[in-house]
């Protein structure tokens, strides 16, 4: 049971604010903020999503950039009141398309709408986008989508290649497309995040892969749908970890959705649900069986003299020649006594800049896009303020990277086929089945 | 459209320019209520929407509830909606105009269509004005036998608003008793899920005055009851769910047998997507089988897959929620989780909140097998950018020395602390060593080596820097220049800010003159002179008791100073371990 709920912007204002039950005095956002942008207990620099002050428990959770907040003096169950925050932030994205500060100014009388009816006198009703529906007259004033951060993972289709629709993902889903049909199409997106730790040989120490199938349905009537996945999946790893190279997928554990019914899971590996409106995620998995990391990180750095040193960064995509993952950031912290960096890029390189953060004092290269089987290398010369003693190694790194691979997983997990139950013989929906591989956690120690 | 909010951001109320244009507003609104012309709900619309937004941000609005009455004349129902938000905001400061509401709510409440009635019948309750309750009891009524759900469950809601502004009003209407009547009955599950948090708010509410209302809250446990709620669990909402699960966790099983066929029942819940469902299915199970040992630790197995999945599925702030749970069961079962430390790994981008609990728990389950492999990874940490989170991991090592596995490959990371020349690095470091030294004194000579390289100047924490002056003292008779170390520090007496520092110096100076005399003399005597001269009181106190103690008797003075000491075994604050327990 809560309170209090609000929306505060980066800044601090009240984007929206309900007050629930009137248990909480009303400067209770001010008071909130001040104690997040001023956190400083336990040598912690970050507010814990949970905290307590004079008898409020506050709870909050970021999304692209906005502070959802809810508040009670009550004895609540954190993990209850953090997931409905987070399930909040997704109603109020599926009806305006794009979730972010200026949609929700735009709309806020929209966002009352699905507050009041979300939430009664602090207690949940329901979250359900597609029960929603009919309890929602506002239209949402569409903001352009184009220039603005993305809120989920398949976001990325956005920058898409031609084979998608850049729309989809912000699309509302009351609101008409020009022209006033709707088009009847279905989005699965396999959405993978990668964590890979190597040590300072090159050995893989940890890696695990966090997997959601996430699905965005627009067709009418709700059909019922069957998804099958790879038939030798299978899931809880017990003691045979030796099953390796049997090219079996080998899940440690996994959830549904609460509309996914498994009724033939067991026999065929396939889900049968029928897809409510909005984004859900079918199924979230997660696997620390060894797969083969998409790109290997060589980092080399050497003494050059008294105040000088050399880094040379090699970044390897051990991935097919077909696939081209985008937007790679590589990072490393240098030595605090850096001052001065000279890049040297690899002849004719492309779509490549560096920068020396000096505030932090880190090494930033971002590539625009490496083709599966090539190689990049950079060079960094440093000179520093004062001598090099102990071990330069210590003192510069770890490696680590971030990028996106669009058709690509590492996990091998497949949907085989998707089928949607006919209506009729000339029923034919869009489908999209899109597979994308992101790091979570990538990092090459030095 | 202007985006509402934008032209005027300050959240204060007492803003100059926000009394101007409410005063604006209010004109405007006025000149629309009597108005019939075409069009005119657009432009209600847009005004509706200021006073909304100016209500947002703070700026007091409430000296238009009138004209806001007066515009409420509508059948448009998003002009509706945003004006009972607006009543059931300023209905409480404004409880004469609050009235002027009524009229047109309980008209709404009988409206042909069922959401009108529901919404209207949500806003009646909200008023939250206490001598209008006498209009709430028949809208009410009407509502619970409403034959549309969603009519049904505003008012169920609407009765527990209403026990919260009139407690006999509620009673004497005989509320709980109808909706006790629609909580076995009712076929909507969302209608008996409303009943079921309504009716446990008002007898707990009552329970400590009415012996009625006490049986009636212990009826929510009965068996029956129970497994009427748990046999349709999968029709509930998955919030709803958390609420059944709730109460279950209070319920109480005749034998063995029931708590297995409650267990099964629910052993799916553990693979909900939802981490609420998860965790209050989790907490039934554990609750369950608090009596049952072995049970109880087949249970920790069970959960720990579905609570690592929730970890990495969701928002960094829902990890952290589900996190705090299984730290909770690390520290009470380390053993069930040994095998899976490398889940308790830090990432480089994880918040330092989740980066702590992972480094307590990387701690705990720490054990002979996974020490080596722990540490390791715990001293790359140190190097960390981060500075609290490497202080933490720093630290993390020392504990799981402390906890006495394969000791002696922690110790050769801790010297290597020491030579990173890293200053927060070599504080903690000192601090840890000193601590190592108090329960293993047998690596006494490979750390005194180590430290004696420390130049005191480079140390500044004082704490770090009390650890190092405590060393000095206890192992003069092996570093050859403490004596000296030991002067220089006494002499800038004045410049030590922490009172601590200068205790420990005290007593190091002391303890050095018993070990190596001639060479510590000239050192005491400054200590001595200046302790006594200190503003502190217990510093003052320990060189006065100093002084005398070597008045009376030198070698009672030694046997007092430097008696032989045992090593400690384990550290008091090392045993709360227990004080978790509550919290099951």
């Amino acid at each position: 049971m809560i309170s209090q709920f609000f929306v505060l912007s980066q800044r601090g204002d009240n984007i929206v604010f309900r007050d629930y039950r009137g248990e909480v005095q009303k400067g209770s956002a001010e008071i909130f903020f001040r104690k997040v942008k001023f956190w400083k207990e336990d040598g912690e620099e970050e507010a814990p999503p949970v905290f307590n002050v004079d008898g409020v428990n506050y709870f909050h959770v970021k999304v692209v950039g906005l502070l959802f907040v809810a508040t009670t003096r009550a004895n609540v169950s954190p993990s209850l009141v953090l997931e409905l925050l987070q399930r909040i932030a997704r109603v109020i994205k599926d009806y305006l398309g794009v979730l972010n500060e200026d949609s929700l100014r735009k709309n806020f009388v929209l966002v009352y709408e699905l507050l009041d009816e979300v939430i009664d006198f602090g207690y949940v009703q329901t979250t359900s986008t597609e029960l929603l529906k009919s309890y929602v007259f506002n239209e949402p004033l569409v903001v352009d989508a184009a220039r603005l951060q993305p809120m989920s993972p398949a976001a990325i289709f956005m920058q898409g290649t031609k084979r998608m629709p850049g729309t989809a993902v912000t699309k509302s889903v009351v609101a008409n497309e020009p022209g006033g049909r709707k088009r009847e199409e279905i989005f699965v997106d396999i959405i993978e995040k990668i964590s890979v730790t190597f040590s300072s040989s090159g050995y893989i120490l940890t890696s695990e892969i966090d997997g959601t199938i996430q699905m965005k349905s627009y067709l009418s009537g709700n059909p019922e749908i069957k998804l099958a996945l790879n038939e030798d999946l299978s899931i809880g790893r017990g003691d045979y970890r030796s099953s390796f190279g049997s090219g079996a997928v080998i899940l440690d554990d996994c959830n549904f959705h609460e509309s996914v019914r498994l009724d033939n899971f067991d026999l065929d590996r396939t889900l049968t649900l029928v897809p409510p409106d909005g984004e859900f995620p079918v199924m979230n998995y997660r696997m620390t069986q060894e797969f083969k990391p998409p790109f290997r990180i060589n980092t080399l750095i050497e003494e050059a003299g008294a105040l000088k040193a050399e880094v040379i960064l090699k970044v390897s995509a051990e991935f097919p020649s077909s696939v081209t993952a985008n937007t790679i950031i590589v990072q490393m912290p240098l030595p605090k006594y850096t001052t001065r960096v000279n890049f040297e890029l690899e002849p004719g390189a492309l779509g490549q800049t560096t920068d020396f953060k000096e505030a932090n004092r880190r090494l930033e290269w971002a590539l625009k896009k490496i083709v599966g089987g090539s190689e990049h290398t950079l060079r960094a010369k440093l000179t520093f303020s004062q001598e090099l003693h102990g071990n330069i190694t210590k003192e510069a790194g770890p490696v680590s990277m971030t990028f996106t691979i669009p058709m690509y997983n590492a996990s091998r997990l497949q949907v085989k086929y998707l089928q949607i139950a006919k209506k009729s013989s000339t029923y034919n929906p869009y489908r999209w089945v899109r597979y994308v591989t992101q790091a979570n956690s990538y990092v090459a120690r030095t | 459209m202007a985006p509402p909010a934008q032209t005027n951001r300050s959240p204060s109320p007492s803003q100059p320019s926000g009394k101007s244009e409410v005063t604006d507003l209010k004109s405007q609104l006025r000149q629309l209520a009597g108005s019939r012309l075409p069009g005119v709900d657009d432009s209600k619309r847009e005004l509706f929407k200021k006073v909304i937004s100016y209500m947002t941000i703070g700026i007091d609005v409430s000296s238009v509830f009138g004209e806001m009455v007066m515009c409420s004349a509508t059948s448009d129902i998003v002009l509706k909606k945003m004006c009972y938000l607006y009543v059931g905001n300023y209905a409480k400061v404004n409880p004469d105009l609050a009235l002027l509401t009524i009229n047109f709510l309980q008209r709404d409440c009988k409206d042909e269509d069922p959401m009108i009635r529901g919404l209207a019948l949500r806003s009646l309750g909200s008023l939250n004005v206490a001598n209008l309750v006498e209009y709430l009891v028949g809208p009410l009524n009407a509502g619970l036998k409403d034959n549309n759900s969603y009519v049904r469950i505003v008012a169920v809601i609407g009765v527990l608003k209403l026990y919260h502004i009139s407690v006999t009003t509620c009673i004497d209407a005989d509320f709980p008793a109808v909706l006790k009547h629609l909580l076995l009955n009712d076929q909507d599950t969302q209608v008996v899920a409303n009943c079921l948090l309504a009716l446990q708010e008002i007898w707990n509410g009552e329970a400590s005055t009415s012996g009625d209302a006490m049986k009636e809250r212990e009826a929510l446990l009965s068996k029956p009851f129970i497994y009427y709620l748990l046999n349709r669990i999968k029709e509930f909402s998955e919030w709803a769910q958390c609420l059944v699960l709730d109460l279950v966790v209070k319920y109480v099983p005749a034998d063995s047998n029931e708590i297995f066929d409650i267990m099964n029942l629910l052993e799916d819940r553990l693979q909900h997507a939802n981490g609420a469902v998860v965790l209050a299915t989790a907490k039934v199970f554990l609750h369950l089988t608090l009596s049952m040992t072995d049970v109880h630790q087949q249970v920790y197995e069970r959960i720990k897959a579905p609570l690592l999945t929730l970890v990495s599925s969701g928002s960094p702030e829902q990890s952290y929620a589900v996190l705090s749970h299984l730290h909770l069961l690390v520290m009470r079962a380390p053993y069930v989780f040994s095998a899976d430390y490398k889940h308790f790994y830090c990432q480089y981008n994880e918040p330092s909140y989740v980066k702590k609990l992972k480094l307590e728990m990387l701690t705990a389950v720490a054990n002979e097998s996974s020490t080596y492999e722990i540490v390791t990874e715990l001293c790359e940490y140190a190097a960390n950018v981060d500075i609290p989170i490497a202080r933490e991991s720093i630290r993390a090592v020392g504990k799981i020395a402390l906890q006495q596995y394969d000791v002696n490959a922690i110790v050769d990371r801790l010297l290597q602390f020491l030579e990173m020349e890293k200053d927060y690095v070599t504080a903690e470091a000192l601090v840890l060593v000193k601590d190592l030294l108090r329960k293993y004194p047998q690596w006494s000579h490979d750390c005194i080596a180590v430290v004696g390289n420390i130049s005191s100047q480079n140390v500044q924490e004082p704490k770090a820097k009390a650890a190092l002056i405590w060393m000095l003292g206890e192992y003069s008779q092996d570093m050859s220049d403490a004596p000296y170390i030991l002067e220089s520090l006494t002499e800038n007496w004045d410049e030590e800010h922490s009172a601590e520092v200068r205790l420990h110096l005290l007593t190091a100076v002391m303890k050095c003159f018993f070990k190596r005399p001639p060479e510590t003399q000239k050192a005491l005597g400054a200590a001595l002179a200046a302790g006594l001269a200190d503003f502190h009181q217990d510093v003052h106190d320990r060189a006065l008791f100093y002084y005398r103690l070597l008045q009376h008797n030198v070698t009672v003075a030694e046997r007092v100073v430097n008696p032989p000491k045992q090593a400690v075994s384990v550290f008091a604050d090392t045993q709360s371990s227990e004080s978790q327990r509550p919290h099951f």
